[in-house]
């Protein structure tokens, strides 16, 4: 399988600020790829690369099995965090702009545009200006400036933040639509939840370096030998204090144990039934939040 | 840089712009503006000719039969005679002048009549006129009333000196000057003050489209920021193409409206359409716009858009919101103000020396270039080294302002100080 994008060891500083500083990626056709890291990680500067918007100070970016180069931008659909429409246009007039500024001409996007609008139930308001839509209106119109013309790669920034949860909904469903026609999704967030229910790829980013990528399931296996669910009452703090335990984090009465990887499960266990009350350890796969907080802790 | 996507940023810039009805009426209004600054006095002064009755008490006995049948001088109704006019109501000198004048001055109260005035016996060794009215600010009146009274005081003294008083007026007649324009195309008499009035709404016109549509491109770049639509549009298009795209489009929003208003001038000031037009004088000739003339019009306005609005753009992507930039954007007013002040000392002699070396700087250019042209067409080196100094200014704008634009428009919070900004600029 050949890659849809590939970064190869991209920098960027503004001033003194290292905001990149060496990130490499690799999104495999078909996928849907989770860019994830905290805020100012340095995923939105890594996309604007991508997409040529910012040069980087070196690296390269190599789009399609070949270095980029600005017809390949056209098969991009990209949706950046911070989005927004020309407000006095009239929404069937700015999509046709956003559709001929990537090439496409007038009579071929005309027909889309109707079909779309259908599809998300605006077709009412083909000749509304912008600023009379709603803003939830307004997320449809991007989202389908964003598809118009059918790109091969999507690549949306914090596509979920600020949705209405009518649109979200839109926007899975998309992704999904794209992962089953071949096509590839790559997804930045912060949201560790929602990448996991999409992402089959993912790459973390943590201060402009990537701390892990790969394979979702892969990275999973790798980690999850040593994590563990353990239900118990007593004083949950002492779990801390294991030398094995590498993380505890309680939610609703539920530990996630992460255990060190030379760490035995059995004789951690043995140890906690001294001071806790067990009812329940059971090995179960890490969820990505634990990864996550675990390679950026592993990096720092 | 692509061409046609620099087009389709253009396209959608002039056409957004074309359709508001904001660009129509400025278009309609503003030469209406203009042309009431203008003309507008005169005709309320016209329009507001008042007649005020006055009383004369003549010491003299002689004076004032004459100023019953006084005639305007030369039989040539000056412009003022037509704003004040007067009835005269004689009364002899009475045997009480205390009582007479203070009921003259209660019959001023009752508004029986407007004014007196008290013609002494020594009103024709020079002694001055006494005139009593309600207001005594109304000084074109007095002064029509004063010219009528020296008139009559005048021909009193030739004829008591023993002279003619018609043929002294004869022979003391004031001498006119037909102005006549030289110019290639041919001679044509037209109105010195007709031929500054021009040149002046001219300049005034060009001054206003350089700042309202300078400012346009930098409320654009702004609203592109603010609206947050500039990320979407630059994943296609390159910033240089988009804010050159942006320029040429309202470049040719702003030729249109200057285009529309060149056309009227020129249609308006043709021999023979002037002449129809009832609401000017026949004596008030206008200038001919000439083709050559509405064509450098129309370069130089170009030129002075490209020489702000670049500029502009830069400011507007630099700064985050309208209030930062205005502040900056004063720098541009600034220099399209300096001729403002030249303007009066070019129009008074468009060929001197100091009007030749004005008219080249290019920051002035296009407003001074356009003053020299409307008053006399300048030697076609002298335009032509202007176009070159101004179009090589003009890429320098473009070389600098594009990097300003490049990296401020994806900025936001902060406002840039301007290290930062000569930051971007060396930045490659």
């Amino acid at each position: 399988m050949s890659d849809s994008l590939e970064v190869l060891d991209v920098r960027k500083s503004y001033g003194k600020f290292v905001a990149v500083d060496g990130v490499s990626l690799r999104v495999p056709e078909g996928s849907i790829f989770g860019l994830l890291g905290p805020n100012g990680a340095g995923k939105t500067s890594t996309i604007r690369m991508i997409m040529d918007i910012t040069p980087p100070d070196a690296g390269e970016v190599r789009l399609f099995g070949e270095a980029r180069r600005p017809e390949h931008l056209r098969r991009v659909g990209y949706l950046p965090e911070e989005r927004g429409l020309y407000r006095k246009m009239e929404v069937t007039e700015h999509l046709l702009f956003l559709g001929e500024i990537r090439g496409l001409k007038r009579r071929e996007v005309l027909p889309r545009i109707a079909k779309w609008l259908e599809r998300v139930e605006l077709g009412a308001w083909a000749k509304a200006k912008v600023e009379e839509l709603s803003k939830g209106m307004q997320q449809k119109v991007q989202l389908i400036g964003t598809v118009l013309h059918e790109p091969d790669l999507l690549l949306l920034d914090e596509p979920f933040s600020g949705l209405d949860p009518l649109n979200q909904e839109l926007f899975k469903e998309l992704l999904l639509e794209y992962r089953r026609q071949g096509k590839c999704v790559i997804l930045s967030t912060h949201g560790m939840e929602l990448a996991e229910r999409m992402c089959d790829h993912i790459g973390l980013i943590s201060h402009g370096r990537v701390v892990l990528a790969g394979e979702l399931a892969a990275i999973k296996r790798q980690v999850g030998g040593n994590s563990y669910r353990l239900i118990a009452e007593g004083d949950l703090e002492r779990l801390q204090t294991l030398p094995e335990v590498e993380q505890a984090v309680v939610q609703n009465g539920v530990v996630k144990l992460l255990l060190r990887p030379e760490a035995q499960g059995p004789e951690v266990l043995r140890q906690i039934v001294q001071f806790l009350r067990v009812q329940e350890f059971r090995s179960e796969e890490p969820e990505l939040e634990q990864i996550f907080l675990k390679a950026v802790r592993d990096a720092a | 840089m692509r061409l046609e996507t620099l087009f389709l940023i253009a396209k959608r810039e002039y056409v957004q712009r074309i359709r508001s009805k904001g660009f129509w009426i400025a278009t309609l209004i503003l030469p209406l503006f203009v042309v009431a600054a203008a003309v507008l006095p005169s005709l309320l002064l016209s329009k507001s000719r008042s007649t005020q009755r006055v009383v004369v008490v003549d010491e003299t006995g002689r004076l004032a039969p004459r100023l019953l049948e006084k005639s305007p001088e030369g039989g040539k109704r000056k412009m003022r005679d037509q704003v004040a006019s007067f009835t005269y109501e004689v009364e002899p000198p009475g045997k009480d002048p205390e009582a007479q004048r203070a009921a003259l001055d209660a019959r001023v109260l009752a508004q029986e009549i407007d004014a007196w005035i008290w013609l002494g016996a020594d009103v024709l060794e020079g002694k001055p006129v006494e005139y009593h009215a309600k207001t005594v600010s109304n000084v074109i009146t007095q002064e029509v009333l004063r010219d009528n009274l020296s008139y009559v005081v005048r021909r009193e003294r030739l004829a008591g000196a023993g002279l003619d008083p018609d043929r002294v007026g004869e022979l003391s007649a004031q001498v006119e000057l037909t102005t006549v324009r030289v110019s290639k195309e041919g001679s044509r008499t037209e109105g010195g003050l007709a031929g500054a009035a021009f040149a002046y709404v001219l300049f005034l016109l060009l001054y206003m489209v350089l700042v309202i549509w300078g400012q346009q491109v930098m409320q654009g770049v702004l609203e592109e920021k603010s609206s947050r639509i500039i990320e979407v549009v630059l994943s296609s298009v390159r910033p240089f193409e988009l804010m050159m795209g942006k320029l040429v489009g309202i470049c040719a929003v702003g030729l249109t409206q200057f285009g529309i208003w060149l056309a009227t001038l020129a249609t308006v000031s043709a021999p023979g359409v002037i002449a129809s037009l009832a609401a000017l004088p026949p004596e008030v000739k206008l200038p001919t716009v000439t083709f050559a003339m509405v064509v450098h019009f129309l370069l130089l306005f170009v030129l002075g858009f490209f020489v702000f609005s670049t500029f502009y753009a830069a400011i507007g992507a630099a700064f985050n919101n309208l209030q930062e930039a205005q502040q900056v954007a004063g720098v541009a007013v600034f220099f399209l103000v300096i001729p403002v002040f030249l303007m009066v000392r070019i129009i008074n002699d468009p060929g001197s020396t100091f009007a030749v070396v004005a008219s080249l700087i290019p920051l002035f250019t296009p407003l001074l270039m356009t003053l020299r042209i409307s008053l006399e067409m300048p030697p076609l080196w002298q335009i032509l080294l202007a176009y070159a100094l101004t179009v090589g200014f003009v890429v320098g704008m473009v070389w600098v302002c594009a990097r300003i634009y490049r990296i401020g428009i994806l900025m936001y919070g902060k406002k840039p100080t301007f290290q930062e900004l000569w930051k971007w600029i060396r930045y490659a």
